[in-house]
């Protein structure tokens, strides 16, 4: 009883906008989002476009939920149209409830090319309403959102308009703002003529912030002490260096667009070695440049964090697509044996976790911390529990109270693998940072036992390491038929199909093992959930099953039974859901 | 106040250059010219290429940085960056900074990032054994141009010029008291400083040797020579009959890179590293 009062009340709806890049898409999925965020909303945004800047076909998708959302979803209750020929692409994600909003004046062959499509239509003067209301055409997204809000059956309070456009378009005047919340209102009241849908769904006050994967990790790394990003342009990761350069004026922050990706990683490098918390980011094949720096890292001991933003590969690949590809890649990136840690966040949420615990492992153990994350997240805006704000940064393994005689040993052995360090400056701590392999003081060295010995003292480092690293979680029941193992954004996908398995009655039961953290592999607790599975199943975005690789190289354990993707899209949970039921009825 | 001097910036280990090597003296000149600047030890950072020029790293007891082959100004930009405060210097060779760090090297100068760039050019790569460099002349034969070198020489100078580097100069290791001076000036200016040093390779490079190149620099004469005037240094770097060593530009009014970022014009970057965040601007728009 209380299950179904609770399904009840539960809300949600699922929006898609579809358009020619440059028609507003973008813009227009962004300002929706941010007006169901203010109804308490959870929300899950999703974007697909190609790497071009005008024509083409790009879709922003939303969906809202009042409990939980992370993953887009096929079924569309409304779907909004700039490009009213585009509908046949997207016949498979609509149904007779779904309200399709375009302007169909003067395009009478619209009807007949689309015969036995059922929806309901909304045939709606997008453009004379935004002349109207703004003088000009460019505002038929806004007018198409305040449609999408009335169709919907919600209600948005003017302050909360008022909020949001001012936000989005912050470099806009008063006047500016007035006419586009016009706009709004009258796509919002012509919704109301054609439609009565009326839910039953409580606004609630949540304190929630709306960001995308990449913000999350420039907010968490600016909690976490970041003071110098410097990176070279390449989607996905480009929102990261334009969310950092844009917060330069707020904090004590230098962000440097570099002359290529090599460049970027040794500016970074030079000013983590001169003391200040470090990081760069850029997609795979940006790193693929950075990666003899990388082994630098590891032979020279100077911690840095590098955001690796996986897109669809090899080569260019498929820039604006994702993929979970490049695992195996940062895995054994670089010449050498050294240590590294790489953290595979799932949710925006983890995010703004990752990159704080990146930047103290690093600075701790002085290594390389990479996380590993790709476009579907990074480029997606999600909602997270607001953090409490106010953050000390703190220093690691730095040398204190050097003495004068000139004995300071920057790469002193000791059983933990960690020597402290001095930084340029400092009295007394004059040292050789050296990226030749050398002895205590840093001096380059080929003596056999000294090689040994430092290569054996970083080796040590992956003891503690191992102690502060995220560990695998067990995502739904405890128990249950299937088991699904999968790193990074994955867990999005896992979330919101764990949750359609608690709402919904179904002959099977379901749980997942996600992994935010990947290397060092956290075996012991990844044996501990995995050897309670009856039936594992490998869920990632690759064609080879490159954690499957990994678990088997850790473990011993095969996971024979995998569901990949590799066309560039992200898992739906519909994906997943027929795979498994078909597969249970087998 | 604990000054540079010959004793404290000698490291334990012993110079491995080969018996006439200009590397000798170049590295005698910077000690040198440290020494005469009365640097604070500790305020000073330099980072090292890799070539035979950068195993200079294991002979001073300084900050040093013993960097990736051709990647040293980036390191160098990112340092004076995090602390502005620091004298950053690089050293490396030909084959580092003009052939495989050359990227860099144009965005220093493009940038104007006030470091200091020693270039030991001895026109060859000799830590590899003896292969043609950027700065080879057409013609020449190495291991690994055995019929002769296609390629065009890369002239550094006017490609700093170019680029917008704010001091520019060549020096000669064969004249140690102006190389002196050159270092100096270059340390002491303010924006990118690029300093070209010749210096013969005894072992690798049998035609450019002290005797053909004492027989081919000559000095900038500073009362016929504007270093203020960029077309007159343009034109004198262009000169291939004869090699003119000195000061080549100067631009005094140039403002350096960190000057111009607003976080660090009163106090530098890694001074601000424990002040407390508040995210609360940030997430204004995204609440």
């Amino acid at each position: 009883m209380q299950e179904n009062s609770e399904i009840r009340e539960r809300y949600s709806v699922n929006i898609k906008i579809a358009g020619k890049a440059g028609e507003g898409v973008m813009l227009s999925t962004k300002l929706l989002a941010s007006l169901l965020q203010k109804l308490g909303l959870e929300i899950f945004t999703y974007y697909e476009y190609p790497s071009l800047i005008k024509g083409g076909h790009q879709t922003g998708q939303i969906y809202a939920d009042s409990q939980l959302a992370s993953c887009q979803k096929k079924l569309l209750d409304i779907l909004i149209l700039f490009d009213c020929a585009s509908l046949k692409m997207h016949q498979a994600e609509i149904n007779q409830d779904t309200h399709v909003i375009a302007e169909f004046h003067g395009k009478e062959s619209f009807f007949t090319e689309h015969e036995g499509i059922e929806a309901k239509f909304v045939n709606c003067p997008l453009e004379k309403i935004s002349i109207d209301t703004t003088g000009g055409k460019m505002s038929i997204n806004v007018v198409a959102n305040g449609l999408a809000i009335g169709l919907a059956g919600l209600k948005i309070a003017n302050a909360d308009l008022q909020t949001v456009i001012s936000q989005e378009f912050a470099d806009k005047e008063d006047s500016f703002w007035q006419a586009i919340g016009s706009a709004f209102l009258a796509g919002y009241n012509f919704a109301l003529q054609v439609s009565t849908s009326e839910n039953k769904y409580r606004q609630t006050d949540k304190n929630n912030i709306l960001l995308t994967g990449n913000e999350a990790l420039g907010l968490g790394a600016l909690a976490g002490g970041l003071q110098f990003y410097s990176a070279y342009p390449m989607t996905p990761a480009s929102g990261l260096l334009h969310f950092l350069a844009s917060e330069q004026a707020n904090f004590p922050l230098i962000v440097k667009h570099t002359e290529d990706e090599i460049g970027a990683i040794n500016m970074a490098i030079g000013a983590s070695y001169a003391g200040v918390k470090s990081m760069t980011g850029s997609a795979g094949g940006g790193f693929a440049l950075m990666v003899e720096s990388l082994s630098m890292l590891g032979v020279a001991e100077i911690p840095l964090v590098i955001v690796v933003g996986q897109r669809g590969a090899p080569g260019t690949g498929l820039p604006t697509w994702t993929s979970q590809a490049d695992l195996q890649f940062v895995l054994r990136a670089g010449h050498g044996d050294f240590q590294r840690v790489v953290l595979t966040p799932g949710n925006v949420a983890e995010h703004f976790e990752a990159s704080q615990k990146a930047l103290y492992l690093a600075e701790k153990h002085q290594i390389p911390v990479i996380i590993l994350s790709d476009k579907f997240i990074l480029e997606s805006y999600q909602t997270m529990s607001k953090p409490v704000d106010g953050y000390q940064p703190e220093r690691w393994s730095l040398a204190d109270n050097l003495p004068s005689d000139g004995d300071y040993k920057r790469y002193q052995l000791t059983d933990e693998g960690i020597s402290t360090r001095s930084i340029p400056g400092q009295a007394n701590g004059l040292a050789l940072t050296n990226s030749y392999e050398h002895d205590e003081f840093g001096w380059s060295t080929e003596d056999a036992t000294m090689v040994e010995a430092q290569i054996k003292k970083r080796q040590q480092k992956l003891v503690g390491i191992m102690q502060e690293i995220p560990q695998p979680v067990l995502l739904g029941p405890k128990e249950a038929d299937y088991t699904l193992v999968g790193w990074g954004s994955t867990a999005n996908v896992f979330y919101q199909l764990i949750d359609h398995f608690e709402r919904n009655q179904q002959p099977l039961k379901i749980n997942a093992i996600h992994l935010p953290c990947v290397w060092p592999f956290p075996k012991d607790k990844f044996l501990t959930l995995i050897n309670q599975s009856k039936q594992t199943i490998l869920v990632e975005g690759n064609s080879t099953g490159q954690l499957g690789q990994l678990i088997a190289q850790e473990t011993g354990k095969i996971i024979e039974e995998k569901i990949l993707r590799f066309d560039g899209r992200p898992f739906y949970v519909e994906d997943l859901l027929t795979y498994l039921l078909a597969r249970h009825r087998r | 106040m604990n000054q540079i001097n010959q004793n404290n910036i000698s490291s334990t280990v012993k110079p491995t250059w080969c018996p006439g090597c200009g590397n000798y003296a170049i590295l005698a000149a910077l000690r040198q010219a440290l020494i005469q600047l009365a640097i604070p030890p500790e305020q000073l950072v330099i980072v090292y290429g890799i070539g035979c020029s950068g195993n200079m790293a294991d002979f001073n007891h300084v900050y040093g940085l013993h960097a990736l082959h051709g990647r040293a100004v980036a390191n160098a930009i990112g340092i004076k960056l995090a602390n502005h405060q620091l004298k950053v210097i690089v050293v490396g060779g030909d084959g580092d900074l003009y052939g495989e760090g050359l990227n860099h090297l144009i965005s220093g100068a493009r940038g104007n990032h006030d470091i200091t760039v020693l270039v030991h050019n001895n026109q060859m790569y000799s830590l590899t054994t003896g292969q043609s460099s950027p700065t080879s002349v057409v013609g020449s034969k190495s291991k690994s141009t055995p019929t002769g070198l296609i390629d065009q020489a890369l002239n550094p100078l006017t490609m700093a010029i170019d680029a917008g580097a704010s001091f520019v100069a060549r020096g000669y290791v064969g004249q140690a008291t102006q190389l002196i001076a050159l270092m100096k000036q270059a340390i002491e200016h303010s924006g990118f400083s690029l300093l070209d040093i010749f210096q013969p390779c005894p072992t690798f490079n049998k035609q450019n040797t002290y005797q053909w190149f004492n027989q081919h620099v000559y000095n900038l004469n500073e009362k016929e020579h504007d270093t203020s005037d960029q077309q007159l240094a343009w034109q004198k770097a262009r000169q291939t009959d004869k090699l003119p060593i000195g000061l080549f530009y100067q631009n005094k009014q140039n403002v350096a890179h960190h000057q111009q970022i607003a976080v660090i014009k009163e106090k530098t970057l890694l001074s601000q590293a424990l002040e407390m965040r508040s995210l609360a601007n940030t997430m204004l728009s995204m609440s």
